[in-house]
This record gives C-alpha cells, sequence and structure tokens, in this order.
C-alpha cells in the first residue's frame, strides 16, 4: 500500500547568493514550531534550539572584510546517518523524502543527534517554558516537546498535511501536485525569507523550481546545467533533499579569501 | 543468627529494588489496561446529566432520534466535532421542560438559571494526546462521500464506527466498543488502505 497520498518527493533549494542573514527564516521557525525560548544560559550550554540556524563566516582580514551567511536546517539525508542508530524507529524516512522524528516514539538516547554531520538536532534537557503571556502563541498544530525528546525540522509538516486537507475539504479536488501548488504549503522559513533564498518545492515536478538543480546533482552533471549547486558535506554521502547554490562574487576581496 | 550490617544494608537494597520493579510493573498495567491512564476513561460526572439514550436514540425505543451532527455540528466541517452551545440545546428546551421529577431538575439547571444563560462546562470524555492529529471532518467524508456503498454511510453510523452506540448509552463511556488506542486507528486505515505513515496522523 502506498503511503504517500499523491506521488512526489519534497526537495529544498537554499541559494545562497541571495541570503542576506536576516534571520526571518530564524524568528518564523521558532515561532511556527513551537521552540522554546533560546536564552543566553542556553546559548552558553550549547543548548539552544534552532531548527534552523544561520551561520556567519568572516572572509578577509578586518577591516577588510565579507560576512558569508548559511542557513541550515535539517537536510533530510536520503542516506541519513540518524535513521539507522535509533533504537526505537522514532526517525524514518517517508514516501515524501522527508526524515520524520516520532515524538511519542522517542526515548531520548541522542544517538541520533550524535550521528548528525550537520548539528540540526537538539534534546529537550529541560521541559521546556514560556512566558506566562505567549502560552496562546503556541501553534496547535505542533506538538509541544517535552523532556527528554530530540526534535528537529520537519519541514513543517503540518502546513502541507493543512494544505492536503484544505484541497479535499474546501475544493473537492483530487489531490495532486498542481492542485496543492496552490495551496500554501511551503514551510515558515520559506514563506518568510524576504529575499527567496529559500525554495520548496516537489523534486519530481520537471515543471518546478527545484527539479534541475536535483537532477543535475544526480546525474553528477553538475559543471554544465547548475554549476552552483552542491550539498552540504557531500563527501559523507548522505545525500540530503536539501540543495545549497554556492555565492557568485562579483568583487572578491585582494589579498582575501578562505573563510574567517 | 545475627544480621551483620552487611546483611542489613543487602536486605534493604534488596528490598528497594522489588519496591521499583512492583511500581514500574503497576504502572504498566494500568497504563496498558486504563485508556487514557489512570482510570481518566470512566465517563466522569457531568455538571448536567445528559442523557443520549432520549436524545439520540431510536423513536421506538422511546428516544427523540436526533441525528448526531444536529447538535454536533462541526463534525462534518472541521477538525473537533463540537460539543454545541446552550443556545442550541434552548432551540428545544425553551418548549420542553421535561417529562419525570428528574428530567425537570436538570434542564432548569441551564434552562432557568438565575444568573441567565451560562455556558454548561462539560467534562471531557474523549482526550486526544496532544501529538495526535485528528480531523473528523475528513473521516465522516471519507465514510459518507465514497463511491462503493460501505463509503456512502449515515453520518451516525461512520460515528459509532469508533465511539459505539452513542444513543444506547446514558453516560458516555470511551472505552466501550472501542478502546481508541492507536491500534485500533491503524486498522481501520489498513482495512480501508488510506496511507499508516506516521506523520497523518501524528504531528
Amino acid at each position: 500500500m502506498a503511503d504517500q497520498r499523491f506521488d512526489h518527493k519534497w526537495g529544498m533549494v537554499v541559494d545562497l547568493d541571495r541570503c542576506t542573514g536576516c534571520q526571518a527564516c530564524v524568528v518564523a521557525c521558532q515561532s511556527e514550531n513551537n521552540i522554546p525560548i533560546n536564552t543566553k544560559d542556553l546559548f552558553l550550554q550549547r543548548r539552544a534550539y534552532e531548527w534552523i540556524r544561520v551561520e556567519r563566516y568572516w572572509e578577509g582580514e578586518f577591516p577588510n572584510v565579507k560576512a558569508r551567511f548559511i542557513p541550515i536546517m535539517c537536510q533530510h539525508c536520503e542516506n541519513a546517518p540518524c535513521e539507522p542508530v535509533c533504537p526505537v524507529y522514532a526517525t524514518y524516512h517517508n514516501d515524501e523524502g522527508l526524515n520524520v522524528q516520532v515524538y511519542n516514539r522517542c526515548v531520548g538516547t541522542r544517538y541520533c543527534a550524535n550521528n548528525c554531520p550537520y548539528q540540526v538536532r537538539f534534546f529537550n534537557y529541560w521541559e521546556p517554558v514560556w512566558p506566562e503571556r505567549m502560552r496562546n502563541h503556541l501553534n496547535s498544530d505542533v506538538t509541544v516537546r517535552s523532556r527528554g525528546i530530540m526534535e528537529k525540522c520537519s519541514f513543517c509538516i503540518q502546513r502541507i498535511r493543512r494544505a492536503e486537507l484544505k484541497v479535499e475539504q474546501q475544493e473537492r479536488a483530487v489531490l495532486d501536485y498542481p492542485t496543492m501548488k496552490k495551496r500554501n504549503f511551503l514551510p515558515a522559513c520559506v514563506s518568510a525569507c524576504p529575499t527567496n533564498a529559500l525554495t520548496f518545492a516537489d523534486q519530481s515536478d520537471t515543471t518546478g523550481p527545484v527539479n534541475r538543480y536535483f537532477k543535475a546533482l544526480d546525474d553528477h552533471e553538475g559543471g554544465e546545467s547548475a554549476p552552483r549547486a552542491y550539498r552540504l558535506i557531500e563527501e559523507v554521502g548522505t545525500k540530503p533533499n536539501v540543495i545549497y547554490l554556492k555565492k557568485v562574487d562579483k568583487y572578491p576581496l585582494k589579498n582575501g579569501g578562505g573563510h574567517g | 543468627m545475627r544480621l551483620s550490617a552487611k546483611m542489613v544494608t543487602l536486605g534493604l537494597v534488596g528490598l528497594l529494588g522489588l519496591a521499583v520493579v512492583g511500581f514500574v510493573l503497576v504502572v504498566l498495567f494500568i497504563s496498558w489496561f486504563s485508556n487514557p491512564p489512570f482510570g481518566l476513561g470512566n465517563a466522569p460526572p457531568q455538571p448536567v446529566a445528559f442523557p443520549h439514550t432520549i436524545h439520540a436514540g431510536a423513536p421506538e425505543e422511546g428516544g427523540m432520534g436526533i441525528q448526531c451532527e444536529f447538535c454536533h455540528r462541526n463534525v462534518t466541517r472541521g477538525a473537533e466535532a463540537t460539543v454545541p452551545a446552550v443556545e442550541q440545546c434552548l432551540f428545544c428546551h425553551e418548549q420542553v421542560a421535561g417529562r419525570t421529577a428528574t428530567a425537570k431538575a436538570e434542564i432548569a439547571k441551564f434552562r432557568d438559571n438565575p444568573d441567565g444563560i451560562q455556558p454548561i462546562n462539560w467534562e471531557r470524555v474523549h482526550r486526544l494526546p496532544d501529538h495526535v492529529r485528528f480531523i473528523h471532518e475528513a473521516h465522516v467524508r471519507f465514510f459518507t462521500q465514497g463511491d462503493t456503498p460501505d463509503r456512502q454511510l449515515e453520518v451516525a453510523q461512520v460515528c459509532s464506527k469508533c465511539h459505539g452506540d452513542v444513543a444506547s448509552m446514558t453516560e458516555v463511556q470511551p472505552m466501550k466498543g472501542q478502546s481508541l488506542k492507536m491500534g485500533t486507528c491503524l486498522d481501520c486505515h489498513r482495512e480501508n488502505s488510506v496511507p499508516t505513515d506516521c506523520t497523518v496522523c501524528h504531528k
């Protein structure tokens, strides 16, 4: 039995040439996914929750510097290192190309976080608390993760499910990618990005915006049709469903270069 | 025989271990056989003793035969079936004061309230865990608007698939008929060839 309602596979393309490091995606993600508020303490303990984070790198020597940004979220790897190490199958790959974390199955061994090369899994060391006035801000479509649970980016699966429901319920339409496209199924970070640096779409849709990058990388012809496309830490063979497009620097630093 | 300090310590540790294991076993036992855990599955006392038998029961058995969706209006529209507002009760009970003394007393609780018409604080019977997404509308639609006869049911027939024969219950009990655990959901999903991916229900 197919677990897919319609034939599709999600994928994301991040154009680093467009990313300005504004952190709108981070804020959108925090509020959409009921992520606890990151305090200074949590950062100092290296226990801050950021399902998507914008990493900043300096290029060159001060004052002749350039800032480089790269947003990093769960890469939803095809060969995910987090999946085989989970003793209770709390994380698995579903037919839609998503790496799913099942919160109520998780027992908190933290093996997955230790095996993840991208550092995008976060463990709830404490019961999450929100200020009293923010209790009603919580998104009811997302579970509030309790203590001892691993959590990570889900590509906003709740938004995809809501869009699917609306297609069937309000339009009584057949559920497929063209009808889905008319609905807002985009993850919170993608819809918040002011420069459209993030693109989320169906990989198998040949007319779609992300198909050509995945095709180019999967057929190993990156140099020709998608010269800027690459995957993060490609050499470990995780085969992520997120593709990055490298920044094109028209005016490179004279004596700079390399990551500072 | 005199007990050495070591033996006493060992005995105490053993007793403590037994107590811990016993506690875990009891917790597992309770959480498996009660739904939801710790006895919440029994019908809680309600502020107004509402008999489904009289309202939804068949006319030949002395009921009114009111359709489920007449009161639980949102069941064909949204995620929650919803409990009706008091105004909906008064739609009939403005005129209907009840026949027996108990019925009169119960109806008077919300109809002749000295503070005016106040919402009734019903006690929740069916409690959905936080990590589950359940949309009543989608399930009712699946069984009422399909192509085959077994998917062209009346709304009431769809309700009873999970909730049991509510029309014959004076107090609605969640455990009657179905346990409403995940296994119940999965059995039905498999039977009807609908997706069983975790993310279909878990959020």
